[in-house]
């Protein structure tokens, strides 16, 4: 939390009534932090008319990337997304796309249209019980999540350094210019190469997801 | 109403999307035709404020002596412009009290297309409350107000703490409209 500009007094009266417990999990996760397993799913359905679960999953890292088709930040991002999954085809990584929400553009049917346009070359899984997203902490897209071969959590958060948004004159707009850092290609990288990830956990920029409240 | 304004900034985004070579009237997109005479019953304009992190925060501490209710908010954040209207009923709700609402504007400062689709919603809304843009890098904005997402409401007490920080980072605990309510009433009841 960011206490600039406030007070002592401030800050103890907002540690002792802040009806909202600060994030407990990741740095920037409210749900999982990094080395936790993968949670289990079962039956997912896809935009290419097969099911998925998390137990067909043999490759040796797994990303999965959240995703909302009217979402501007992922419109941005999808060219380095395809990019990502031309970059490392390899029988050793496998890429899933899920979407979450409810609303009818980011429902399956809204999503098979996108994926064709956009030119989706991985998996696109609808998590329509939301539990997957939940399990993971999922709330905001684009965001990514790297397993290792033994399926625990080895990073999450951007693609790179440079989140991209869609503007409506069609144009990409790179909010921190020409990206310079590549978390997810660098980390499955080192992965593939036996080795540790380099960043573990990055502030993760785009649209809310929205999780149906009891 | 407002049902009608929201589906018609809708649709103004949408034909702005699809690259319409006119700009179209909020409210002729709202009456569905595009024919429909222009109305203009009122000629109040909403203002969008640049201000950066550091003008942001004098203006909060500035606000200090009441209630603070600040609605962070983008044009390309849909649940934000789906709860937008009910910041706008309790600003009309709380006031003849000591509430002061606020909304701060997160969308990309460079895109002419969204600030200026920004100051229309905020307009049509009657969003007459003060009304800012984060002027700075978007991502830097969402680092530097410790924000994960949006829409995001804080609420301030009198004294300038930050009492209420409700945001969508939690799955299982997302903010919902009369948690907004009730924060403020909690917040009034103990002042």
């Amino acid at each position: 939390m960011n206490l600039r500009g406030l007070n002592l007094t401030a800050l103890l009266l907002t540690m002792a009534i802040l009806p909202c417990p600060a994030l407990q999990a990741g740095e920037y996760n409210a749900v999982i932090d990094i080395g936790e397993p993968m949670p289990q799913f079962s039956d997912l359905p896809a935009t290419d008319g097969t099911t998925l679960s998390s137990s067909d999953l043999e490759e040796e890292v797994v990303i999965l990337v959240f995703l909302a088709n009217h979402c501007p930040w992922v419109k941005g991002m999808d060219p380095d997304l395809v990019e990502l999954g031309e970059s490392i085809q390899s029988d050793k990584v496998r890429i899933v796309g899920v979407s979450v929400n409810h609303r009818e553009d980011d429902r399956l049917p809204a999503m098979k249209e996108h994926a064709a346009q956009a030119g989706y070359n991985f998996t696109y899984i609808y998590d329509e019980s939301q539990e997957l997203g939940r399990a993971l902490g999922a709330t905001r897209t684009p965001e990514y999540y790297i397993f290792d071969k033994d399926r625990r959590l080895v990073y999450m958060g951007l693609l790179h350094n440079s989140p991209a948004s869609k503007r409506r004159d069609g144009t990409i707009n790179y909010t921190e210019g020409q990206p310079t850092e590549f978390y997810v290609v660098d980390n499955v990288k080192a992965l593939l190469a036996g080795e540790e990830v380099t960043v573990a956990e990055t502030r993760a920029h785009g649209c809310s997801v929205e999780y149906e409240q009891d | 109403m407002k049902d009608q304004c929201l589906v018609g900034l809708l649709i103004l985004s949408v034909s702005i999307a699809v690259g319409c070579a006119r700009e179209p009237d909020t409210r002729q997109a709202a009456a569905g035709d595009g024919t429909a005479d222009i109305v203009e019953s009122d000629e109040w304009q909403a203002t969008l404020v640049p201000v950066t992190f550091e003008a942001w925060q004098e203006k909060l501490v500035a606000l200090h002596g009441q209630v603070v209710v600040v609605d962070m908010w983008a044009t390309w954040c849909l649940p934000c412009i789906e709860r937008f209207p009910q910041m706008v009923e309790l600003a009309q709700k709380y006031a003849d009290q000591d509430v002061e609402f606020v909304s701060l504007c997160l969308d990309d400062r460079d895109d002419e297309d969204s600030i200026a689709l920004a100051k229309r919603f905020l307009t049509e809304q009657r969003a007459r409350f003060p009304n800012f843009l984060m002027d700075e890098v978007v991502t830097q904005a969402f680092e530097k107000l410790d924000l994960l997402g949006i829409p995001a409401v804080f609420i301030y007490g009198p004294d300038g703490s930050l009492r209420y920080r409700l945001t969508g980072d939690d799955p299982n605990n997302q903010f919902t409209d009369a948690d907004v309510d009730d924060a403020i009433e909690e917040l009034l009841a103990a002042s």
